[in-house]
């Protein structure tokens, strides 16, 4: 289905991404989710570069970011997105084991989304996944693709 | 045009400091001078007096050989010293008589000063032996004196009995250089002087200059007439400077002084402590006389005794105060060293803190606080004191007063507690400063003349001419708003303690500044632990959760029923850490953010925790809330509110097991400034002998199994509450409920 965005989900953790994505299951939604294992492939899947390049030119509906990442971390990821005009309205929200005030604070700053500390117990957890799945898969509008004429390229 | 009353210049006393007296030119006419040239000892001024056979020209070698001789062998001496010296008695015959002088001779400016004085035939009677045992018996009364008035009194018989002269007065120059009749020795010739005051421009600055650098002053006729000394300058085209001269003829002024005190002779001799003036013995006949030069030199030396004595003794004096405040002293540090702020070894011993400077109050003064001791004006007048301290800018870090409103405005008002001013700064940074009081004490003093006009101008309108006052009448003035003086031995002490203040101080800032470098570091490194905490620790947690629930849920049908409740144990388990973490960060959360206080109604905010605590509350159980009306309170409500409900939520959960819980939130009237509020149940309470656990890190009185929780609860109900200024405690009866108390600091705006 090429009208369904696909979700970002930039995780380290192999535990986590197997939680996540069982969690998703299970919310029954068709979307594709890409899963990067660092901030920079992130930026790199955003930018449509390195092993991206040939991507379809197309948003994620979100980017679920975890905040501690190899190479690039998920504060910079977000502040790359949110400070450039071209990818401001991606929604990103903040998936994190951290309940750090400051880790919040910066976030919101720089402009993310929401912001979710995973939930120790699982069915809270599920839930949470759930709800955030559904949220920016079905019900958010996002802003008006803005490019140009599609390219030749 | 007549000038107007007001355009008169003002008489200004200090004229008299500007006249020159030591190059007056000329000489008293009981001798003769003579300026000779070294090495030919020719005459290059002379006085008019001076036999005609010294002219100016001629050689001493050729006119007095004998005397020539003399002052070659002065000159050959090692080490001149300052002053005039007496070389020998020399009988000189000239064209008019056969006289016998004494010789004296100094040198100034590269010449030699020769001054012969004639020797009164009639005193030449007494003689060396005849002073000899007075000196010695001197001495020992000098010896024996108890006190330096006794001193005074001795020396000032003494020298009159040398001298023969009508009366002696011991002299003594106060501060302002106002001089004090000390002792006094006369045979009634003279009015008694004893205890008046003189005027500082009685005696005025280069005067006393000259008696500091001449010892000894003579004037055996105050009505001579003064004899030039030609020519009037020096080869060198100079005056000749006469400051060591025996002869030097006065100012005109001091001359008229004396005739207007109805003395026609003087004599005085200089009193030098330490290099510097401290009196005079000065004493007057009413008719002219002179007195020869061993007894002259005599009361030189009883003089010199004298300043010794009195020097040893005035050291004495001083040594003794500075040894006794120094005891005082030593006690101080030491309680200022026991205590966290210097301020509280000082309050608590006010004895000691006015003994050091034998004062009757004493304040210790910051931008916020005034505290007083002993006898001292209001506080309010203390400040004002603080204010104009502080307010003078960069100076000196002790200041001394013993008139103070003659410095501070308003001062006069409180002269009774604070006439003396003794006061150190121990911080410039925060303004902060330690005063001594003293009260007033009104004293007559005796002037011999009226101060205040010491000298009228010439009536004949000559510039800068003034006439000595006609009058010494007693001039009695009534001093107020002083007080007795602060001695050096009291000031040094106080500038002591200023230092020994100042070490503290900044010892205690060292230390502080070395633990707040340590706190803050096991502050950065608990953050990054409970960072790591945070993400790490918890992450492996949820993971067990997350994959045992998936066991649970996909593969449970694979499971036996004892498998399933395995995995149902490790899913409580990490839950429970995977909580007990979360209670941890949220605990230390809490002592690192700040506190964002404000006032607010208590009964609304546990209004709105008691809604939040019943969402959990199985809808079976039977819960009677009673709460009162609590007021306000000022606090940071998001803490706030955690104690509420940590609280609350405890109440609900220890009354479990009861068919109906009675919670109560309450307050108590306010005590020792702070508000008491509780919260009461009937649940399961505790032993009292466990209280002190109760509010401890993961300290918990009941097993798991009983009451579910990680005890971090009054943990983080404690420690906001003390983060508040506030203090927890608890009572309760194992089976018959609890009661939680807290307080909170009252605002005063806040009640």
């Amino acid at each position: 289905m090429a009208g369904l965005k696909p979700f970002l989900l930039v995780e380290d953790n192999p535990n986590d991404i197997e939680l996540t994505l069982a969690a998703l299951e299970s919310s029954n939604l068709a979307n594709e989710i890409i899963i990067c294992r660092d901030g920079a492939e992130a930026l790199d899947f955003i930018y449509r570069r390195g092993t991206h390049e040939g991507r379809q030119a197309q948003d994620p509906a979100v980017v679920l970011l975890d905040l501690k990442l190899p190479k690039v971390d998920g504060l910079e990821v977000l502040a790359k997105i949110k400070g450039d005009p071209a990818t401001r309205g991606i929604p990103v929200v903040m998936l994190t084991s951290s309940r750090e005030e400051t880790d919040v604070v910066r976030s919101y700053d720089l402009g993310v989304n929401a912001f979710v500390v995973k939930p120790v117990g699982f069915d809270e957890f599920f839930a949470a996944i759930k709800d955030i799945g559904v949220f920016w898969a079905l019900l958010n509008e996002p802003p008006p693709h803005r490019g140009g004429w599609p390219s030749n390229a | 045009m007549k000038p107007s009353h007001d355009d008169e210049p003002r008489i200004d006393l200090t004229a008299c400091d500007r006249e020159p007296i030591h190059i007056v030119g000329s000489v008293q006419p009981h001798g003769f001078l003579l300026v000779l040239e070294p090495p030919s000892l020719t005459v290059v001024q002379a006085s008019a007096n001076a036999p005609a056979e010294a002219a100016v020209g001629t050689s001493l070698d050729a006119v007095f050989p004998h005397l020539a001789a003399i002052v070659r062998r002065h000159l050959d001496e090692p080490g001149a010293q300052t002053g005039a010296s007496y070389l020998r008695t020399v009988t000189l015959t000239s064209d008019a008589a056969r006289l016998t002088y004494e010789v004296a001779a100094h040198r100034v400016d590269g010449l030699v000063v020769l001054e012969l004085e004639e020797v009164d035939a009639a005193a030449a009677d007494l003689g060396l032996d005849v002073l000899t045992p007075r000196l010695r018996s001197f001495v020992e009364r000098l010896h024996a004196a108890h006190d330096i008035a006794e001193l005074c009194h001795l020396v000032a018989q003494d020298i009159r009995a040398v001298t023969g002269l009508d009366r002696a007065l011991v002299y003594r120059f106060d501060r302002d250089w106002h001089g004090t009749v000390l002792a006094e020795d006369g045979n009634g010739a003279l009015p008694s002087y004893l205890d008046l005051r003189f005027p500082a421009s009685d005696i005025p600055a280069q005067a006393r200059e000259l008696y500091r650098r001449n010892r000894m002053r003579i004037i055996p006729d105050a009505g001579y007439a003064p004899v030039p000394i030609l020519p009037a300058a020096t080869p060198s085209g100079k005056p000749l400077d006469l400051s060591q001269s025996v002869l030097r003829s006065v100012s005109p002024v001091h001359v008229e002084y004396m005739r207007n005190m109805g003395t026609m002779a003087s004599m005085s001799v200089s009193i030098l402590i330490d290099g510097a003036l401290w009196g005079l013995i000065s004493c007057h006949n009413a008719a002219p006389k002179r007195v020869p030069l061993h007894a002259r030199n005599a009361c030189d030396v009883l003089a010199q005794i004298f300043a010794l004595q009195l020097s040893a003794r005035e050291r004495g004096a001083q040594a003794e105060q500075r040894l006794a405040l120094g005891q005082v002293q030593a006690r101080l540090l030491g309680f200022m060293a026991e205590e966290d702020s210097f301020v509280d070894g000082l309050l608590k011993h006010p004895d000691d803190v006015l003994a050091l400077v034998n004062a009757s109050g004493a304040a210790v003064v910051t931008a916020d606080r005034c505290r007083l001791m002993g006898a001292t004006p209001e506080e309010r007048d203390v400040r004002a004191m603080y204010d104009w301290l502080s307010g003078r800018g960069d100076t000196d870090d002790v200041f001394v007063s013993e008139a103070l409103s003659e410095t501070i405005p308003g001062a006069a008002g409180y002269a009774d507690h604070a006439s003396g001013l003794l006061a150190i700064s121990v911080s410039k940074k925060y303004a902060s400063y330690i005063l001594w009081f003293r009260p007033e004490v009104v004293r007559t003093v005796k002037w011999g003349g009226n101060p205040v006009k010491p000298a009228v101008p010439d009536p004949a309108g000559g510039p800068d001419r003034l006439h000595p006052r006609k009058s010494f009448e007693i001039w009695k003035e009534t001093v107020q708003g002083r007080s007795l003086p602060w001695s050096i031995p009291e000031v040094e002490a106080a500038k002591d303690l200023r230092a020994s203040v100042l070490g503290i101080v900044l010892r205690r800032a060292e230390e502080l500044a070395a633990m707040s470098e340590e706190l803050q570091r096991s502050n950065k490194e608990l953050e990054a632990f409970s960072y790591s905490v945070s993400h790490d620790l918890r992450a492996p947690f949820r993971h067990i959760v997350g994959y045992s629930n998936l066991l649970k849920t996909r593969e449970g049908a694979n499971l036996s029923e004892k498998g399933r409740h395995y995995v149902d144990t490790i899913i409580e388990a990490a839950f429970s850490a995977g909580t007990l973490v979360d209670n941890l960060l949220s605990f230390s959360q809490m002592g690192r953010n700040a506190l964002k206080k404000v006032t607010g109604d208590m009964n609304a905010l546990v209004e709105e925790v008691r809604r939040k605590v019943l969402r959990d509350v199985p809808a079976d159980r039977a819960v009677r809330w009673e709460i009162e009306p609590l007021g306000r309170a000022y606090a940071d409500p998001v803490m706030l509110r955690l104690v509420i409900e940590n609280l609350l939520s405890n109440a609900v959960k220890y009354t479990r097991g009861k068919p109906e819980a009675v919670i109560a939130v309450g307050r108590l009237p306010p005590k020792d400034g702070e508000a008491v509020f509780f919260v009461r149940d009937n649940g399961a309470g505790f032993d009292m002998a466990y209280v002190d656990k109760l509010f401890g890190v993961f300290q918990r009185l009941h097993r798991v199994e009983d009451f579910e929780g990680t005890g971090i609860g009054l943990a983080n109900v404690r420690r906001i509450v003390e983060r508040h200024g506030g203090r927890t405690w608890a009572e309760g009866h194992l089976g018959r409920g609890a009661t939680f108390y807290f307080t909170l600091p009252l605002r005063e705006e806040a009640h």
